[in-house]
């Protein structure tokens, strides 16, 4: 007996074939035509008299009759072969001729009409997702929905080289899968991934299946693919986005996934921008593209009250956040609502009334956050119209209408997609980014502010690259020696290897040893083996630190100062 | 009753009796094994080939596995009967070359006794559910 696989299997069909046996299953109507109709064409042929040159009776044999029928049917046509035909054998070849035709045009006509056919071609293209879900030979994500938010997930992890497999319900996204010009191959599924068959379709049993995530519109749906995943192989990791707080703990029961959600997320970034600012705009400016500038801080006023419109799902979190910071709030909806520490006003938020009871001139700040875009950007017109100095937060749902919020200049945006996105890859793409991210906001204004004045000083107010180092043998093979042997600093280490006098343009953000964590080093911190730096800096200077890190010349030169050779030769010559 | 299933049955049926029929008698004479018999057995063999096509069972694999094995013998003795009659030189066939001929069908017409045999099987194992 074999040793149970750590893959666990539910019974299912093989790879599928079914678009082989469509094809055989439509062309059989056809095929048997045109045996049929071939096959009373030679027997004909056999049958009726023909005459040799000299003028004895002569038949065909079924071979000959084949051979004529053959280069007939086919429009050939090479005559009558071997006599010339009697009148009987004329007239039965003129019939041959019409049935003939009819055979091929039918066959014809099918393959056509099967080519054509929806079925067979969605099974054809089944065939070559499976195809090269199996043939994919490093890790992979699957990624369950392709809407706003799995856009942007599936070109970011696609720009930092992950591999991935979509899954989405709309055909039409899958097409647009093609048209989306990865730079790797992306094979997209168009099904339910909340059905475990389609999610095993997409490679989920694969060896090289790396994680799972779970972006679809359907929190359900989510809810379905973290279950199967947990439940399939339990050792995966699995994003899952979700809207709804009462399933946040239905989702917690599958094992330990990662769950996003955006409205949570919001008020904890806006709780850190609240009290530490200048460390959020740290972690936001370093969360964003490479290249973005620095974003502008956010003075979120401390004192004062804030007026909240819409108490659905985000502003229900955002008042919660808000009241638990000792904020007083009021909120403004048509439902109305309770909440602890809350003044609610019940009414449409849109109507001068409603606004004119918040008494906008005595608060500090207006959210609003209904689910509708332009009712939103309404809002904050008005709003702002009554008290220009209010302080502005808007919830903005489809990206098409990102110009309109842009000319607002609102303060403070929420995205759920972009804010999803970013989330996931964090999680997912960028671990180390992700541990950083969790203790900077833990940190106060006095940790975030030098470590700020520090990259923009050395790397410029754009986004500088940030990459991880691993000090390894596989990571850093020519530092080992120098790390075992005597102490080497982070500041020893960020050397230019032409020039050991100038500094690279590097800053290193965070160095992760075994389960401790040393948030923005000094220069004086020692290195060890085995950690591993988060490092920021210009992309040249990190092809400067991979040449230190890989060339033991380099690495002797930048450490030490020793000016030794490359080569075999000149090393052994140098060591006597 | 299935109007397909007469269909299907009718023609693996007659596969394998014009199969028979040919393959029937000693087998180095001529005057015992027709032409035309050899013929329409390629032919209706042929058509329940096709007639196999795509079925996913397990058992419409074997059927198909048979039928492909009877119609190569088929087609392949229809091919040396061809040879021997037309592009060999002679007037008649020798013991010898029919033989060959109807040997190649005899084993066509095993293939194509498994493949009669599956059907008795599938026919009696049905339960009307």
């Amino acid at each position: 007996m074999s040793s149970p696989s750590p893959v666990r299997r539910v019974s299912a069909e093989g790879p599928s074939t079914t678009a082989i046996f469509l094809v055989l299953r439509k062309m059989r109507a056809p095929l048997i035509v045109l045996i049929s109709l071939f096959a009373i064409s030679i027997l004909g042929l056999t049958i009726v008299p023909g005459q040799t040159i000299e003028g004895q009776v002569w038949r065909m044999d079924p071979f000959e009759a084949f051979y004529f029928m053959s280069y007939t049917a086919t429009t050939i046509g090479f005559g009558e072969i071997p006599y010339p035909f009697s009148a009987a054998q004329r007239a039965w070849v003129i019939v041959t001729i019409y049935l003939s035709v009819v055979a091929w045009a039918y066959a014809i006509g099918s393959v056509l009409a099967l080519l054509q056919d929806r079925g067979f071609r969605e099974a054809l293209g089944l065939q070559r997702f499976e195809r090269q879900v199996r043939r994919m030979r490093e890790p992979f994500l699957i990624l369950c929905g392709f809407g706003q938010a799995g856009e942007v997930v599936a070109r970011a992890l696609d720009a930092t080289d992950h591999r991935l497999v979509v899954v989405d319900r709309e055909g039409t996204r899958i097409e647009a899968l093609d048209l989306a010009a990865f730079r790797s191959d992306v094979p997209g599924l168009c099904g339910d991934a909340s059905d475990p068959h389609e999610l095993r379709r997409a490679g989920l049993d694969s060896p090289h299946c790396a994680g799972v995530i779970a972006l679809t519109n359907d929190d359900h749906a989510n809810l379905a693919i973290t279950m199967a995943t947990a439940l399939l192989r339990p050792e995966l990791p699995v994003v899952c986005r979700t809207l709804q707080d009462d399933l946040i703990d239905r989702i917690k029961a599958f094992g330990d996934p990662l769950i996003v959600d955006p409205f949570n997320l919001f008020g904890d970034e806006l709780v850190v921008a609240l009290r530490a600012p200048v460390t959020n705009r740290l972690t936001s400016w370093l969360t964003s593209d490479q290249g973005s500038p620095l974003p502008v801080q956010l003075d979120i006023p401390r004192h004062g009250r804030w007026v909240v419109a819409g108490y659905g799902r985000f502003g229900g979190h955002l008042a919660a956040d808000l009241v638990r910071n000792g904020i007083p709030v009021t909120v403004i909806d048509s439902k109305g609502g309770t909440g602890q520490g809350l003044e609610v006003i019940t009414g449409d938020p849109t109507s001068p009334q409603a606004l004119d009871a918040a008494d906008l001139d005595n608060a500090v700040a207006f959210a609003a956050a209904t689910d509708h875009d332009i009712t939103n950007l309404s809002l904050i017109v008005s709003a702002t119209s009554r008290n220009p100095g209010l302080f502005t937060v808007a919830r903005h749902n489809d990206p098409t209408n990102g110009p309109l919020f842009d000319a607002l200049h609102i303060d403070s945006v929420l995205m759920p997609t972009r804010l999803i996105a970013h989330e996931v890859l964090a999680r997912i793409g960028d671990p180390m980014m992700w541990l950083f991210v969790q203790n900077a906001q833990r940190r106060d204004d006095a940790w975030g502010q030098p470590l700020l004045d520090r990259l923009v000083a050395v790397c410029g107010e754009r986004r500088p690259e940030i990459w991880t180092v691993e000090l390894t043998d596989h990571g850093a093979p020519s530092l080992m020696d120098h790390i075992e042997a005597a102490d080497v600093t982070v500041a020893q280490l960020l050397k230019d290897p032409q020039d050991r006098q100038r500094d690279l343009e590097a800053v290193v953000l965070m160095i992760r040893r075994g389960q401790s964590v040393v948030m923005a080093p000094d220069d004086t911190q020692v290195l060890q083996v085995g950690d591993r730096l988060l490092v920021a800096g210009r992309g040249y200077d990190r092809r400067n630190l991979d040449t230190t890190l890989c060339v033991p010349a380099a690495a002797e030169y930048v450490i030490t100062g020793a000016q030794v050779g490359a080569s075999w030769i000149w090393r052994t010559l140098a060591d006597r | 009753m299935n109007f397909e299933k007469v269909v299907f049955g009718f023609f693996v049926v007659l596969a394998a009796t014009l199969n028979f029929g040919f393959f029937i008698g000693p087998i180095d004479d001529p005057r015992v094994h027709n032409a035309f018999e050899l013929y329409s057995a390629v032919v209706i063999n042929l058509i329940a080939l096709v007639m196999k096509f795509g079925d996913r069972t397990q058992i419409g694999a074997v059927h198909l596995a048979t039928s492909l094995v009877a119609s190569l013998q088929l087609v392949a003795a229809g091919g040396l009967w061809a040879f021997y009659n037309n592009i060999s030189e002679g007037a008649a066939m020798t013991p010898e070359q029919i033989s060959s001929v109807v040997s190649l069908s005899g084993g066509a017409l095993f293939a194509n006794v498994i493949s009669v045999t599956l059907l008795v099987v599938e026919t009696v194992s049905f339960r009307r559910q």
